[in-house]
């Protein structure tokens, strides 16, 4: 019996050690995983920074670019950059929310609802490059726009509308059914009850994923090279409004310096975008987050 | 009005004495106030999930005034039979009811019905608290808003009337703008009360609202049940049949989907007619 019982907490006290040295090593490797990503981004940032930072100016940060001689500014690049990516959330955020609400809310599990979902999931996969030659195709030719800022953002559009949709029904999965019961037995109608309860606790994880695609749009240089084109709007000023006016955005600008442009100093213009975009992505960031939050405080009233 | 029960054709199958049996005892143990009349008749009830019958052919009439208990083990349908009370079966897919449950006069499954105004009249509270993440306020008002009351001062006094009917008012009225979801259990269970009389609704159905709450708060939510029959038609789902005994007036006992028995709390708990309803009150089972 004494026997017994000692080989018995032997044997336990074996298998404590080995849980506890997985355990440990459990926690090392997610520890070296995590701090991995952070030192690769602080090196991405910082030697993004170390190159393009010399390349700042206010000259560099307003000027139209040059196409032959050094100089060059970025000016009405960092202005198509926003405007498309303006123009693109508007058509993109009302489209997606409705039809992930569609999906998430309204429609039946059935055959129709697969086959939007189906659909759905096939277009997030099509390469953005085979999107910017349909683009070139219907927006370009059979529309004859040419390249514009309206026809680069409707390529953007369908580009990223299933993205988007996708997340609009992710963040309405996690709202509680509770919140949906409770004010549909106050009498509340269906759409009562979405509008009021449902869409105000998505609301944060449904900006999360605006700016995530933000940042994409801010990114995305294949579709928009035979879309929006790779020059600035020919129009009085290069700073131009007019969407059927050619707008080439700062990430078209960087591919194309770096590429086909002839300007001697197309390294030093690369990395001063390079750093401009990264900031304006960052700068993006983090106003969409705040404006997220102050409206999902507002629809909550959680103070 | 005779007495609310009226056997399912099980039990009149199983137990053919059972009609003589209950007329000499409701003579016996008929409450000294006159009979309540019936505000809900529900009328062999059917309620499907997919292939699977949760319930099977209920009957039961719901007294005017009064608390009606349902009683029984987990998975007995107690919980499918009140969602059918107010047609929260609608809102989920392979859900099949069938049936008539009468409100005063009207059948809510009717296809003349909408479910919406149906809702309005036959409130809920849910098992779990469940406070919209909002302000305490906009929770009690909810309701009122959705029915398109925008006056302010009417909200407000809306506001205040059900919270001290919920006997919450003292507790919150410094902070009815402070987020909902930082009362208690117990208050968020109240508040949801609130919520649920500030649509001044004829039948209130409560699924279990005690089961996640301490004995504080739930003998605080008892207590207010007693006071809300005044001017309500409580029915109440609850696995503690000490609860039934203590707060309900009639007490109906199911079993894998059946009804099994249907009769006034004290009969219910006092002399059983079924002998699995005395099973399960003895502790047998369940």
């Amino acid at each position: 019996m004494a026997v017994t019982s000692a080989a018995l907490a032997r044997s336990r006290n074996n298998a404590l050690v080995q849980r506890r040295i997985t355990d440990r090593m459990a926690t090392v490797l997610l520890w070296s995983a995590a701090i991995a990503v952070i030192v690769l981004l602080a090196f991405f940032v910082g030697y993004i920074t170390y190159l393009g930072a010399g390349a700042i100016s206010w000259h560099f940060l307003t000027a139209p670019p040059s196409e032959t001689n050094a100089g060059g500014g970025i000016g009405p690049e960092i202005f198509n950059s926003f405007y498309i990516l303006i123009l693109t959330l508007i058509f993109t955020t009302p489209i997606a929310t409705a039809g992930g609400m569609y999906l998430q809310e309204y429609a039946r599990p059935g055959a129709f609802t697969s086959l939007v979902q189906f659909c759905a999931e096939s277009l997030a996969t099509i390469p953005s490059i085979v999107m910017g030659l349909f683009g070139l195709i219907l927006f370009v030719n059979v529309f004859g726009w040419k390249f514009t800022a309206l026809g680069g953002a409707l390529t953007l559009t369908i580009l990223n509308l299933p993205a988007l949709m996708r997340v609009t029904q992710e963040a309405l999965v996690s709202v509680p059914q509770s919140y949906r019961e409770g004010s549909m037995a106050l009498g509340a109608t269906k759409w009562q009850t979405i509008r009021k309860v449902v869409l105000p606790s998505a609301i944060a994880p449904i900006t999360t994923g605006i700016v995530l695609i933000a940042g994409r749009i801010f990114g995305e240089t294949a579709a928009l090279i035979y879309t929006a084109g790779v020059s600035v709007s020919a129009g009085k000023s290069a700073y131009d409004l007019n969407p059927f006016h050619a707008a080439e955005t700062l990430s078209v600008h960087l591919w194309y310096t770096h590429s086909e442009s002839l300007v001697p100093d197309a390294d030093k213009i690369g990395n001063g975008s390079a750093l401009v975009l990264l900031a304006m992505v960052l700068l993006f960031n983090v106003a969409a987050r705040l404006v997220g939050r102050a409206l999902s405080k507002r629809l909550t009233a959680a103070t | 009005m005779k007495m609310a029960y009226r056997p399912s054709e099980e039990s009149t199958v199983n137990l053919p004495e059972l009609h003589v049996r209950t007329s000499t005892f409701n003579q016996e143990t008929a409450p000294a106030e006159s009979e309540p009349d019936v505000k809900m008749r529900v009328e062999h009830l059917n309620v499907y999930y997919n292939a699977f019958q949760a319930i099977k052919d209920a009957s039961l009439d719901v007294p005017n005034n009064r608390v009606t208990a349902l009683i029984g083990p987990s998975g007995c349908g107690k919980s499918t039979f009140i969602r059918a009370l107010n047609r929260m079966h609608d809102l989920q897919p392979g859900v099949r009811v069938e049936g008539k449950v009468m409100l005063d006069t009207e059948d809510i499954y009717a296809s003349s019905i909408d479910p919406v105004s149906i809702r309005h009249r036959i409130g809920m509270v849910f098992q779990r608290p469940n406070p919209f993440p909002k302000s305490i306020f906009e929770n009690v008002i909810y309701g009122s808003r959705i029915h398109g009351q925008q006056n302010g001062r009417v909200l407000a006094e809306i506001a205040e009337r059900s919270l001290q009917r919920a006997a919450l008012w003292d507790e919150v009225k410094d902070r009815l703008h402070k987020s909902a979801l930082e009362l208690s259990g117990g208050q968020q269970q109240r508040l949801c009360i609130a919520r649920s009389l500030a649509v001044d609704p004829e039948v209130i159905l409560m699924d279990e609202p005690a089961s996640a709450l301490d004995p504080i708060a739930t003998s605080k939510i008892e207590d207010l049940i007693g006071v809300l029959k005044k001017d309500y038609t409580v029915v109440i789902v609850t696995h503690s049949m000490q609860q039934a005994a203590r707060i309900s007036d009639y007490t109906a006992f199911f079993l894998m989907g059946d009804l099994i028995e249907h009769e006034t709390t004290s009969a219910i708990f006092t002399k059983p007619r079924d002998k699995r309803t005395e099973d399960y009150i003895t502790g047998r089972y369940g």
